[in-house]
């Protein structure tokens, strides 16, 4: 298991599933020191608490989102214990993420300003992990950096 | 729904408090009953959690989480440390009633728990601690039955509060942003998102709102209130809301006009349901309103507790809630779901064309549980493979469990335990959802004549290995000897099942694939009708592939199989190689087997041999699939090979064939007479002019 530091980020949402049932999803974003990367971990459960089983949170995700994927060879969810909490969660693997991120990153002007580049590191990231798991990086959080 | 009185105000109702159980909760209290209470059913002292709403469209729940129990580490369960709360999460104690069975649960004197805990916060309120920490005014009650063989937890809150009588009204609810001016409005926002940004006071969920007249807004504690009177300053009563209604304040109101009617004296009280979004308060979401109470009779009497309610309902209904977590917490679950997924992983990543519900579901026949039969054994359940019967009549030796990857110490033990046996059970160990099945059987060996009284245990065993290979979907002969691998491949040939054979030598190994039944050996006189139809589906199959029939482990032999044990000296008897050997041959096996699945042809398929022409343009997606791998540590190289079909011991038809018609016979003779087999298959005669050509001597005879 690799070995995580800093948790930094945590998100609750809701989703409105079908038959009026309520699903509840909490995302954290967990840096982990052996990929060097960070990395999202999710979990849903139901109005009682159960856990929501993979297939189910599936169907929970836009159809644009269930798409990329099935689709992109760098987004594929594995279940692993939580740094944190050690019960099963499910995370977005990280090993392609490096990759990808070198990609977001090779426009020189961007490298040149490092300290914007280390800010803008989490938004980026989350602007390509979003996708996957159907949520969007709100407009200003990106617009008040560039500035 | 809201019933109007006299006054023209509405009774006040309030929107109950929202339960909700993170399973880390669950798995904590499992924990903490297993390790440390036992049978003792004492209530357990638990903390709950909750924050002002901070969505319109769904409220804030009163949560429990793992945090809200005691740890496993801690001295003392009747004082637990107060777990840290923050603005996200007020806490409020509580108190846990869980039960050893369920009948117990369903006897809980229900009445009595909440008038027991309705008494302290009556308490709380008359001594003043309800001021000083006003969390408590939140009270709540939980009972429950946890049963720790299925995972399942009976539970159900209550949340008591006090009871007026006659009930408050209501006058005038209405959304904060209205009640307000516009500069009030912006004061009281900057004053409240203060109170949450501070870390003193953003966990303290009861306060007060002095608004000056010069509309500046300040927040106080409760404990302040007698410095907030006068100065023409309006006071309001706020807390956190949870909940989302526009129509409705939240729960904690109710102990909280209990709190002021009694302390304060107050008839009319404007109170302020605070709630958020995104972390700011949110003004438009909170509601302000004036509650007009009528003191009950008998409220200065500390000693006069009044009625309480406050059961949760679950789904509108006076019955207890129930979960059933089994999948995420059950270890064996858990191990199943984590190696299926990441078998899975292997298909959506890198071959999506994978049949791993094929693999899964071949029932695999190991014959021998030593080096090779353990490591085959292992890499099987590594790729997904359930049901795996291990046969060995061996136990295991102090020798084995260094090389032998089943075994431990223990298993050698009080003379050794049986190594089928003990080779399922490790399996099991190493992931319960295994179906392994051991068998301890010797197999009869052409070259180890057995004497009469013998015989009829021999022919049973023979008739055991038909069964197991007939009942099988791949066998792995994984033996030591070459003449014990001699009745397996005749019965795989036989039956037509997937045979892999794997051999060691000192430095070398031979990993192959035997051939398909013979073609000529179901025209016999016991043939079924199907079997003639299923010979014309092999025939077509090997017309197909253009192919001559791929041969077995004997098909290159040029003699019978024979008692290799005797007159050995101890390093020939044991097969002694190199430790790193077996698991290369064992991988090799299992990764060819594999193959042999995902091929279309399967049993019937021709041999691929790497070269370079092959290379890349392969049409399986796992690549070629050989009919023989042999392997030299010595040089670290590998080659595949090919053997056709020969007129061998095991495999030819006239041997299948024979073994068809006359069974037992036929078995006795090829056990206790060897050379029996050569002159069956005609070897003999092959020996005979082989040797003919240099020898001079027309006396020679030849058995």
């Amino acid at each position: 298991m690799p070995h995580c530091t800093n948790l930094f980020f945590v998100l609750c949402c809701k989703v409105h599933s079908n038959h009026h049932e309520v699903h509840y999803y909490d995302f954290h974003i967990v840096y982990s020191a052996s990929y060097r990367v960070p990395v999202l971990y999710f979990r849903g459960y139901d109005s009682d608490g159960l856990p929501l089983q993979l297939n189910e949170i599936e169907k929970d995700l836009p159809a644009c989102s269930a798409k990329v994927l099935l689709e992109s060879k760098w987004t594929f969810i594995t279940q692993e214990e939580h740094p944190y909490f050690n019960r099963p969660w499910y995370k977005l693997h990280p090993c392609g993420t490096s990759e990808w991120m070198k990609l977001l990153f090779l426009d020189e002007a961007v490298l040149a300003e490092s300290k914007v580049a280390i800010e803008l590191h989490l938004v980026s990231w989350f602007s390509v992990v979003g996708q996957v798991i159907g949520l969007r990086v709100p407009i200003e959080m990106v617009n008040g950096r560039i500035n | 729904m809201a019933k109007q009185d006299q006054s023209g105000g509405y009774i006040l109702q309030f929107a109950p408090f929202q339960s909700f159980v993170d399973e880390g909760f669950w798995h904590r209290l499992s924990s903490l009953k297993l390790n440390k209470l036992g049978i003792d059913d004492s209530p357990i002292p638990v903390t709950g959690f909750y924050a002002p709403c901070s969505h319109s469209q769904v409220s804030n729940h009163f949560t429990l989480l793992s945090e809200s129990l005691p740890s496993n580490e801690s001295e003392q369960c009747s004082v637990p440390a107060i777990p840290r709360s923050n603005r996200n999460r007020c806490s409020v104690p509580g108190i846990l009633y869980n039960t050893n069975t369920l009948e117990a649960y369903h006897a809980l004197d229900k009445k009595s728990l909440l008038k027991e805990e309705a008494k302290k916060i009556w308490e709380d309120i008359h001594t003043g601690k309800a001021v000083e920490d006003s969390a408590v005014l939140s009270r709540f009650l939980l009972i429950s039955f946890a049963d720790l063989k299925k995972w399942s937890f009976q539970y159900w809150f209550a949340f008591p509060a006090l009871v007026f009588d006659p009930p408050a009204t209501v006058v005038g609810l209405k959304p904060a942003s209205q009640w307000f001016t516009l500069e009030e409005a912006d004061s009281v926002s900057a004053a409240c998102n203060d109170w949450r940004n501070s870390n003193l006071t953003a966990d303290i969920p009861f306060f007060l709102v002095c608004i000056a007249s010069n509309s500046h807004a300040t927040i106080r504690h409760l404990k302040d209130w007698e410095t907030c009177q006068g100065y023409g300053q309006k006071v309001l009563f706020g807390f956190y809301d949870p909940c989302h209604f526009p129509n409705n304040p939240g729960w904690p109101l109710r102990n909280f006009l209990a709190l002021i009617c009694s302390r304060w004296n107050l008839k009319t009280v404007h109170f302020l349901c605070y709630r958020e979004n995104r972390g700011f308060a949110d003004l438009g979401l909170s509601l302000v309103g004036e509650a007009v109470i009528t003191v009950p009779q008998g409220w200065r009497d500390l000693l006069r507790v009044p009625n309480a309610v406050g059961w949760e309902l679950n789904k509108g209904r006076h019955i207890s809630r129930v979960i059933n977590l089994a999948k995420s917490m059950d270890p064996t679950m858990l191990a199943i779901s984590a190696a299926d997924l990441n078998l899975k992983l292997m298909r959506w990543r890198a071959l999506p064309s994978l049949k791993l519900d094929k693999v899964s579901s071949t029932k695999c026949l190991l014959l021998g549980a030593g080096t090779l039969g353990c490591q085959v054994a292992r890499m099987l359940m590594a790729w997904g493979v359930r049901k795996i019967t291990l046969l060995d009549h061996g136990r295991v030796a102090m020798s084995n469990p260094v090389r032998q990857s089943l075994y431990t110490l223990d298993n050698c033990l009080n003379g050794g335990d049986f190594k089928a046996m003990a080779a399922v059970k490790s399996l099991k160990e190493i992931f319960p959802a295994m179906e392994a099945e051991g068998v301890v059987m010797a197999i009869p060996m052409p070259g180890h004549p057995v004497s009469s009284q013998e015989e009829e245990s021999m022919l049973e065993d023979c008739r055991r290995l038909h069964e197991l290979v007939d009942s099988h979907d791949a066998v792995f002969i994984l033996t030591d000897t070459k003449e014990s691998r001699w009745l397996p491949a005749l019965l795989c040939a036989n039956a037509n099942k997937i045979t892999i054979t794997a051999a060691l030598g000192f430095d070398s190994f031979l990993v192959m694939r035997h051939g398909p039944r013979p073609l000529n050996s179901t025209h016999d006189l016991k043939a079924e009708p199907e079997n003639a139809l299923s010979a014309d589906m092999d025939s077509l199959a090997m017309a197909d592939s253009g192919a001559e029939r791929l041969g077995c482990y004997f098909c290159s032999d040029v003699v019978a199989p024979t008692d290799s044990t005797a007159d050995r000296t101890l390093d020939q008897q044991c097969t002694v190689t190199r430790p790193g050997l077996a698991p290369i041959a064992s991988s090799l096996a299992v990764e060819l087997f594999v193959d042999i699945l995902h091929h279309p042809n399967g049993i019937f398929a021709d041999c691929e041999i790497a070269d370079s022409s092959n290379s890349g343009s392969s049409e399986q997606p796992l690549g070629i699939l050989p009919h023989q791998i042999r392997g030299s540590l010595h040089e670290f190289s590998q080659t595949t090979l090919v053997g056709h079909a020969s007129n061998c011991t095991a495999c030819c038809s006239t041997v299948v064939t024979e073994y068809r018609k006359r069974g037992k016979e036929f078995l006795l003779q090829a056990i206790n007479h060897p050379s029996y087999l050569e002159d069956l298959t005609g070897l003999t005669e092959f020996i005979y002019n082989e040797t003919d050509d240099n020898d001079d001597d027309d006396d020679f005879v030849k058995l």
